[in-house]
Order: C-alpha cells, then structure tokens, then sequence
C-alpha cells in the first residue's frame, strides 16, 4: 500500500515537473532571474550608477558669485571653480542686500541659464564669511552645482582654519585631532569567520524567507487553481490516487523547484558577494555539522509551511488570476515577519520568540549562522514549526478534498 | 444483461438550495453500453460525477458491486476510464505521455498502455499525432485522445460524458464504431448525451433524466412502447413536459463576493430604455 503511494507521489511529481520545466519562462523565472538578480544588483547597479556620476562630474556648469568684496579675496575659490568645471561670471552685491533674497537669481536657474548662484558676505567685525547658495533641487545639474560649490567652500574654510591656525602659533594637529585610534580595528576579538557569520546571519534568513515565499507562488499557482482553470484536475480526481497522495506529489514538485531557485539564487549571492568583496570577511562561517543539519531543518520546515498554505490557497481559487490575487498581498505575512526578525537582539531573547510562526523560524537561521545552539530554542522552534507544518499541511489536504474542485470556470 | 456493477441507493444531492439529484436509484449491469440523456441541468454530470466517487451524496449511497462484495466508490476509480465534458490534456504534454501519465496512475507499465495505445488510436486515425503536444490540436483530436487515455488502462467500465461533442460527423462515427466494439469485447460504458438519435444507434439501455429524477429506464424499443410514441423525439418531449430547471446550480462562492460582485453591476432597467426609444 505504501509502495503503491510512494509511486504515484512520485508519477505526480515527476509529470509537474517536466510540465513545469517545459514551458520556457520557467528558464527565466527559476534559472536565469535567480542566478543573475544579485550579480546584476551588484555589479551592473553600481557600474551604471557610477557611469552616470561620471557624467554629470563632467558636465561644466555656469555659476554667479556675488559678494561684496572684491574677487581679488577668492583666488582660491575661483581656481577650484575652474578645477571642478564650474563657470563663475562674478557680481559685485551692495552691502544692504539680504543675502537669501532669491528673487534676481530665481528665472535665472528656473530657466537654466546657469545652476547656482552663491553668495558670499563678509563681516570685517567678526573675521566670518557668510555664504548663502541659491539653487534647484529638482534640477539635477542645479543640484551638482550645489555639491560642487559645497565641497569647495568645505575645503575653503579647511584652508582658512589651517591659516589661521598657523598664524596664532598653533600645532594643526593639536588643535584638530586631538583623539586618535592607535590602529585601526585593533580591539575587536572577533576572528574573520566569526564577523562573517554575523553578517550572514542577517542577510541569508532574511533571504531564504523571501525567496522560499516568491519561488513557490508561481508554480503553485500553475498546478492547482491552473488545472482547475485548464479543466485538467477533474481527469486526475478521477484516478485512483488518493487526495492525499496527489497534495504530496504536487507539494515535492513545487518543493523541488523552490529548493532549485533558492540554491541558484544563492550560488548568485554569494559570486556576486565574492567578487565585490574583498579580504575576510568572505570566509566561510564556522559552523558545526550540528548548526549546518539544524539549519536545513529550519529551511525545510519553513518551506512546508509556505508551500503546503500557498497550494492550499492556490486550490481554493479556482483561476489563476483568482489565486494570483490571493497570493500576491499574503507575501505580505511572510516578508513582514522576516525584516521585523532582523531587528530582534539574539543576546538575552525572551523564549516566546521561537514560537511565533514564522518569526521562530528566522530566528533559529540567524543564531545558527552565528554557531550559536540553545537548546531550549531549538526544542521551541522546531516543536512549533512542525506544528504550524502539520497545521498547515492539514489545511492543504482539506482543500484537496473539496468537491468543488471539479468545477472550472472554463 | 450481466451482473450489477455499480449501484445508485436513493441518493440525493444538493447544491445549496438546488436538488441536483433526488431520491435517485439505478442499477448498471456489467457489459452493456447505458446512454444518460437529459437536457442541460438534468443532473447528467452530477451523476458520472458521483460515480466516480468526486462527489458525495447528501443522502443515499453509491456502491461499486466486485465478487458480490459492496466496495467503496474509491475503489471504483481503480477500474473506471473517464472522458470528462472538457478533455482535460495537459497540453505542454505529447499526446501518448498524456495517456501514459494515467496508465502509470492506474499501475499499468508503460509497454502494455503503448500497445493497447496503438490500436485505439489507429481505429480512430490518430496514430500519427500521438508524439505531437497536444497544444495545437482540435477539438476532435483532443477528444479522440482523452478517449484513448481513458482506454489505455484497460478500465472496466467507461464513462463519457459527451464524447461526440465537438467532432465532425467522421469522427463521431469512429467513436461511435469503438465503443461498439468495445461492448462486443465485453465492456461497459456509460454514455452520456443530448443527443437522442446517437443514444438510439448506440445504447442498449437509456437513463431519461430531468430536474434531476430519472423519468424512464429502458431499451430504445421499450421507450416508444411505454410512451406511445413513434419517435424518440416524441417520447423524451412526453416524458420531459414539466419545464427544465432554469436556476443553475449555485456559484460556490462567499457572501462578500457575492455582494461586492453586485456593487460594480450596474442595474438596467430596460422597461424605461424602451420608453427612451
């Protein structure tokens, strides 16, 4: 009886499979997004990004400098302005005028006739320069101007201080860096594999939940409330395998494919990580064979949870675009869970965590990432996990059996 | 006629407020082809439905009759081939791995349903498209396939609901010749039909149902007599005077829908659009 079982479990799954496999966007959906989303995040991203500063760097821009000292006061200014592509024309500004009074300069960087326009006061009673810069912030190239022109009078007044400094007899460095680290990174005791594992531990949970979650929807979709809509199911309800054993078949399919797009999307992280990287904190965690098994365990029963109430969910729709929409907001209940574990400090937890549905789940991830095994935590999440599973899967098979399935909107 | 293989015990069943089958009984002998006529909404499809065990009766029971021992309707599955109204191929499949995924189901190796296959799908003339998917085909070679799929297992007992629906007038008469053959080989079918002339060609025994009752039990020559009549035609209008349900069986589906559904429905009154006019 068993064996009969075990071999329509697998007839079933083997079919959706090949089905699955079958139809081209699979290639996209589990194979080619999967491998190249995090290298195409961190190495194109930042390639185009940098691309486009590069441009705008290179952009020479017009500006106003208006002050009422003479331009013989900014020989530094203005041989930076000429350094970083700013196009100065200088106007002289009567003393009685309010330096953020922007209605001269307003049409002028409205209509592009030039960025920015910067202002510079100064008060012979105090020995400060007071500045004021007008500009767009929905302009890029007004923008840039901003940045250029703040970096500048940055490294004016450094030059000024410095002056200054020099001039009433002052060491610099006493006088400005008083406090300084023997060497840099020099008290921390955690070992490269250590740091590694701490960083893992929040990006790989939080990952794997989404992943496990987004992976699943689509072929779920495709082999429950899709073979309602495509009038499939009711032939397959009229095989002799049981409810049950088709529930199973179709959950090991689409568990496989989750697996396959997890791992992809793993192998995908971690070049991408290597390659942009580098020194150590790319070392392998250390974990024992203990953390590595519990770790498994931890994915493979959040995965039955997700996929079990993603088929279940699935099968009570009875099209895909029914299904699609039940599906789509209830991601919701599994990333929401997975960014709100990250902020939960592990040092001195409250035991309670580790039951929370899904919440347990990530948690135990992040602490094993880290080597770290408890094992009242253990004992608590796995227990509730398998629970929720149990619960979860219990609900699936009483979608399964549901009379209404026959029915297609077809 | 043979012995009883499958039967129905005063069952009813309901959907919602609608009586789909009421206090329905019959008996299906082994070896004999049983014709469903009815109009849309008689219960046609209710009952293949129930015989296969994918619905369950609100009251009374179905039993599937082996060695003279009552079987659960479950075990019935294990010897039925099925043509359901829609054919059912998974189309990112080739037409004999759709056949074979259900022999597999039903235990048969790969090598008998590939013989068996073959011969049924030379009968119906459609040996050549069997390494084809199924994606581009017709509605009749869709059906021709969903027939021999339901065949390749070598069930003994065939339900087809509307197997000539669809196909053109060549067509039908293949299917028609192969279930004939097939009773000749000793087999059972339940065959399921609007059509009256083709239940006459090939059933020994017609199921006239209506809203859900079964009217009239009995070989085509037994119908005129009973009725009085000198056409089929005249005999199913006889016996069917009362007018077909017009309620359709109710959507499963919740309050909410429901209403939600009725708040984007715009309400015509036509009388005043004629008035418009």
């Amino acid at each position: 009886m068993l064996k009969k079982s075990l071999r329509s479990i697998y007839i079933i799954s083997h079919k959706e499979l090949i089905d699955y496999v079958r139809d081209w966007r699979t290639l996209i959906a589990v194979v080619l997004v999967p491998l190249l989303i995090f290298p195409a995040i961190f190495f194109v991203l930042p390639l185009v990004l940098q691309s486009e500063l590069n441009e705008r760097q290179s952009m020479p821009l017009d500006i106003y400098l208006e002050s009422n000292q003479n331009i013989t006061e900014f020989d530094f200014l203005t041989s930076k302005f000429g350094d970083n592509l700013l196009n100065y024309t200088f106007f002289e500004l009567n003393n009685d005028i309010n330096l953020n009074d922007t209605k001269n300069s307003m049409d002028d960087i409205k209509n592009s006739n030039i960025s920015s326009v910067l202002r510079l006061s100064y008060d012979s009673n105090t020995s400060i320069w007071n500045y004021y810069i007008i500009y767009d912030s929905t302009q890029e190239s007004s923008n840039e101007a901003y940045q250029r022109i703040r970096n500048i009078l940055s490294q004016w007044e450094d030059n000024m201080t410095s002056e200054r400094i020099k001039n009433a007899g002052l060491k610099e460095d006493e006088i400005l860096d008083p406090l300084q680290p023997a060497e840099s990174l020099q008290g921390d005791i955690a070992t490269a594999a250590e740091q590694a594992g701490f960083v893992f531990s929040f990006i790989i949970p939080l990952f794997v939940s989404i992943w496990t979650a987004t992976s699943g929807v689509q072929p779920s979709i495709d082999m429950t409330a899709g073979e309602r809509e495509r009038g499939t199911l009711e032939t397959l309800l009229c095989s002799p395998c049981s409810r049950l054993e088709l529930l199973l078949g179709k959950w090991l399919a689409v568990t496989c494919i989750v697996a396959v797009s997890i791992i992809l999307q793993l192998t995908g992280l971690v070049f991408a990580i290597s390659f942009l990287i580098s020194g150590s904190i790319l070392q392998p965690p250390e974990l024992s064979i203990y953390s590595i098994l519990l770790f498994l365990v931890a994915v493979s029963v959040f995965a039955i949870m997700v996929v079990a109430l993603e088929m279940a969910l699935a099968m009570r729709s009875r099209s895909v675009k029914e299904a699609g929409s039940i599906l789509g907001p209830m991601m919701l209940f599994f990333f929401l869970p997975a960014i709100f574990a990250q902020f939960i400090n592990l040092e001195s937890i409250e035991l309670f965590w580790f039951a929370v549905p899904a919440v347990n789940v990530l948690l135990a991830m992040r602490e094993l990432l880290q080597n770290e095994i408890h094992l009242a935590h253990i004992f608590v999440w796995i227990f509730s996990s398998l629970i929720y599973a149990a619960c979860a899967t219990w609900y699936a098979s009483r979608q399964f059996l549901r009379e209404d399935l026959v029915e297609s909107i077809n | 006629m043979g012995q009883i293989l499958l039967s129905v015990r005063n069952v009813t069943k309901t959907f919602g407020t609608l009586n789909a089958l009421e206090n329905f009984s019959v008996d299906i002998d082994s070896g004999a082809i049983i014709g469903l006529v009815g109009s849309n909404g008689a219960g046609k499809t209710t009952l293949l439905r129930l015989l296969c065990g994918l619905y369950r009766p609100n009251q009374g029971k179905v039993l599937f009759l082996k060695d003279g021992k009552e079987n659960n309707i479950d075990q019935f599955r294990e010897v039925v081939g099925v043509l359901p109204e829609s054919t059912g191929l998974y189309h990112r499949l080739t037409a004999w791995e759709n056949i074979r995924y259900y022999s597999r189901l039903h235990g048969v190796s790969d090598s008998v349903s590939w013989e068996r296959t073959l011969r049924f799908s030379k009968a119906l003339s459609i040996s050549n498209d069997l390494m084809r998917h199924t994606r581009g085909f017709s509605r009749g070679m869709r059906q021709k396939i969903a027939l021999i799929r339901a065949l390749a297992h070598g069930p003994e007992i065939l339900l087809l609901d509307e197997p000539t629906a669809g196909l053109d007038v060549t067509s039908a008469r293949l299917v028609r010749k192969l279930v004939l053959q097939l009773k000749e080989e000793g087999g059972t079918v339940i065959y399921s039909t609007h059509n009256l002339s083709e239940a006459e060609k090939v059933c020994d025994r017609i199921l006239i149902m209506h809203n859900g009752q079964l009217r009239f039990d009995g070989s085509p020559a037994n119908l005129l007599i009973e009725t009085e009549t000198s056409s089929l035609e005249d005999a199913y209008i006889q016996l069917t005077t009362d007018d077909a349900r017009i309620k359709e069986k109710e959507e499963s589906e919740g309050w909410f829908s429901k209403q939600w559904r009725q708040l984007f429905t715009r309400k015509t009154n036509y009388s005043n659009i004629k008035e418009d006019e």
